[in-house]
């Protein structure tokens, strides 16, 4: 044991205190911040006035779809007490349709290509009379920017609002009535919970926008404190057999010993990083004035699934690194580090979307998907039944010791092998030949 | 019948087994032959090249064992299986009466060919935790001396990485060297050294054999072979083919060379009769005479043809019994 202690003294402090860590400790909260600020400076440009031409086959929508859209650009977007303006103002420019549209498009679309023109609205001439076909296209917005963007998401509404105005008109209600188009707020409520205590029903609260955000952040710190610790054993192990380091230390610790200080070593590492980012993001919630969704009760299983993810994925970069005889061989191996993690990755809406559900169920029990997949569960609204976090804990824990024993038998050979990398079939074999 | 020399009590004691064993001498004398490593019947593979072939060997305690054969003979694979960093395929190694199967300690610095330590760190540090690992204890003060010792004392603070490869070799030396193990394994220490550090390394491990320490070090310097080393183990193609001190291996090859310095080249050597090689080393001829060949003869040939300035019989240089061993045979020569 002193010999583990020894060795994981020594990476970790060679880690810890190396310029690349502490830079990247650094670095990496601050890129993230400094991309909602860059998005956020972005959004702030795009709400100036942009200037948008109608073409109304119609004849008789486009003054009602502008005015539409002048009233839908007046609401107070998100209950911004400050009136913050994140989306574009649209300066409206009604054009009247000529026999060659397409001679008439194409002018219009080189002043989009200038810069005269945001967007072209072409309205056809069937578009008060919509048919039940969803295929038969009747508006077409023309842009010079990507499929996502600010027109996306507010102009659509407001054309279809204008149209159903024309409609209204054309039966004879009067679409100015005071309550006719307008819309009803709907507010998002957490569930209606039981007191296990005292018994008594406690109201549902409104949902907090942060509140969707925090169970993201703690999986993808989860998945960056995990890979920060885990990952960098890959290429300094394959440096180490270069240098022909673990054939002196052999001499003074068996093999078991020395892939286990590593794992030690990453896991102090990626719980130094880790306590670092909570503490981190609990001041930046507390300087929110929202400290109360910070997921508190989730802390504790937030680190113990931490251990065990690092357990298992450090003992398996350790035992790829020993298999690596040149920084190249650890590239070329590298996936297969990275897939256990990105797994969860993709899997992240999914589970959001239904964090109950048969497959976010299913795989938050697979064991190198657990930390991540059951710690997103357990954050959301509702939680998971008490028992699915141990049981699933129990099936991560015998896993990583699986995976620590096969890693010690391939870093065993690993480390005295020479030659090119082997392959992943060569590697199942020195587990099973030991 | 006289008494037998150290060799022959040590070869009894490999073939009888034994790790200890006492020697009866006349009247009150009586000395102790002690091996610190047992090597008996060892195999190892790797694939399908053997690497140690049905290998026997014992080195007593206390002596210097030099390891030389050519580049990928066995000698590496052979000191790591000592050093417990490889296993046999089949038969056993000895440490000091031990079986060391999967067991490290502190009795054993293993030094491997070049390289061997962290560089990203500093001096002193390495050197501390190398001793920790392996002793279990503090040795910063064995640290400090052997760091005044070997002149690296203004370069405890700095990186390895920024030592020159002589001072890195100190470095790795001194890392092999604390604390103070019973049996030292060094594979080509001096490779690559200039005179001065090969010196400084030389004076430290003559040091450690007189405080009792083993010495089993592999070298391709004939000449640190013959000055250093009490016995010499050759290992060709994984098989024991010499094993013992240089005087015995040399007497077995007989007085069979003779040793010339011909004035004006070596042209005068042609065709000489009775020589069967000439090894031309410069300033100094070697000839290695045919069986039966008249040394004296060999003398009137040559006077008759050149003037010498040194003409001597003498037993073969360990260079050229290597040579004669591991050079190339005359039908692979033809070959070639």
């Amino acid at each position: 044991m002193n010999r583990i202690l020894l060795v994981a003294r020594r990476d970790y402090l060679q880690t810890i205190l190396s310029k690349a860590y502490l830079i990247g400790l650094v670095i990496v909260p601050i890129l993230i911040g400094g991309s909602f600020l860059v998005t956020s400076i972005a959004m702030r440009g795009n709400a100036k006035n942009q200037r948008v031409a109608i073409i109304d086959h119609t004849g008789v929508a486009a003054s009602a779809v502008i005015q539409a859209a002048e009233e839908a650009s007046r609401r107070p977007l998100v209950n911004a007490p400050n009136g913050l303006r994140v989306t574009p103002h649209f300066v409206f420019e009604e054009v009247k349709p000529e026999a060659d549209e397409t001679a008439q498009l194409l002018a219009l679309s080189g002043r989009v290509r200038r810069g005269e023109l945001y967007l072209i609205i072409d309205i056809s001439a069937d578009a008060l009379h919509p048919s039940s076909d969803p295929a038969k296209e009747l508006v077409h917005f023309y842009s010079n920017s990507s499929g996502v963007d600010q027109s996306g998401f507010s102009l659509p509404a407001a054309v279809n609002d204008g149209l159903r105005r024309v409609r209204l008109s054309q039966v004879g209600l009067d679409a100015r009535a005071p309550d006719i188009l307008r819309d009803v707020p709907v507010v998002s409520m957490n569930l209606v919970t039981k007191d296990p205590a005292t018994g008594n029903i406690v109201r549902a609260e409104k949902k907090n926008p942060v509140q969707a955000v925090v169970p993201v952040f703690l999986t993808i710190l989860l998945l960056m404190v995990v890979l920060f610790g885990a990952a960098p054993h890959l290429g300094a192990v394959a440096e180490d057999k270069m240098q022909r380091v673990f054939e002196m230390l052999l001499c003074s610790a068996s093999s078991f010993e020395l892939m286990m200080g590593k794992v030690l070593a990453s896991v102090g590492t990626s719980l130094t990083s880790s306590i670092f980012y909570v503490i981190g993001g609990l001041a930046v919630l507390a300087g929110m004035a929202v400290f109360g969704l910070a997921p508190l009760n989730l802390l504790p299983w937030f680190f113990v699934y931490l251990i065990a993810d690092v357990v298992m994925l450090s003992a398996w970069s350790v035992a790829l690194g020993s298999a690596c005889s040149t920084p190249q061989d650890a590239q070329s191996l590298a996936f297969l580090l990275v897939v256990p993690v990105m797994i969860p990755m993709l899997l992240l809406n999914p589970v959001m979307q239904q964090p109950n559900g048969a497959l976010a169920t299913a795989m938050s029990f697979v064991p190198p998907f657990t930390p991540m997949i059951m710690l997103l569960r357990q954050a959301m609204p509702g939680g998971v039944p008490w028992w699915e976090p141990w049981l699933g804990l129990a099936g991560m824990t015998v896993f990583a010791a699986a995976v620590v024993w096969a890693a010690a038998r391939i870093f065993r050979i690993g480390i005295l092998s020479q030659g090119k990398a082997p392959k992943i079939a060569e590697l199942a074999e020195w587990v099973v030949r030991g | 019948m006289g008494l037998p020399s150290p060799r022959q009590y040590w070869d009894r004691a490999a073939s009888e087994k034994t790790v200890r064993w006492r020697a009866r001498l006349p009247a009150s004398d009586s000395i102790l032959i002690v091996s610190a490593v047992e090597i008996s019947d060892v195999n190892k593979s790797f694939g399908d090249v053997i690497a140690v072939d049905h290998l026997s060997l014992t080195v007593p305690e206390g002596s210097v064992y030099g390891f030389i054969g050519p580049n990928g003979s066995g000698k590496s694979t052979t000191m790591r299986m000592i050093a417990n960093i490889f296993y046999p395929d089949s038969g056993t190694i000895q440490v000091f009466g031990q079986t060391r199967s999967g067991t490290r300690s502190a009795e054993i610095g293993y030094l491997p060919e070049e390289r061997g330590v962290y560089r990203k760190m500093k001096v002193r540090a390495l050197l501390e935790f190398y001793g920790k690992l392996r002793g279990g204890r503090d040795v910063t003060a064995q640290v400090n001396s052997w760091l005044e010792r070997l002149g690296l004392k203004n370069r405890a603070d700095d990186k390895v990485e920024t030592l020159s490869k002589g001072m890195s070799q100190k470095v790795q030396f001194i890392a092999t060297i604390i604390p103070e193990p019973k049996l030292l394994i060094l594979d080509e220490p001096f490779t690559g050294l200039d005179p001065v550090s090969a010196d400084s390394i030389r004076g430290a491990v003559i040091e450690m054999r007189k405080r009792g320490c083993t010495v089993i070090l592999s070298t391709h310097d004939m000449g640190v072979a013959e000055s250093l080393c009490d016995s010499i183990f050759m290992i060709f193609r994984g098989k024991k083919v010499l094993d013992g001190s240089l005087a015995s291996i040399q007497a077995s090859y007989g007085s069979d060379t003779i040793r010339v310095e011909i004035e004006g080249g070596s042209s005068a050597l042609n065709d000489l009769p009775g020589i069967e090689r000439i090894n031309d080393l410069g300033q100094v001829q070697e000839l290695r005479m045919t069986q039966g060949c008249d040394p004296q003869q060999v003398l009137r040939t040559l006077a008759a043809r050149a003037r010498m300035a040194a003409f001597a019989v003498v037993q073969p240089s360990l260079h050229d019994i290597f040579v004669r061993i591991a050079g190339p045979q005359p039908e692979e020569a033809s070959i070639e």
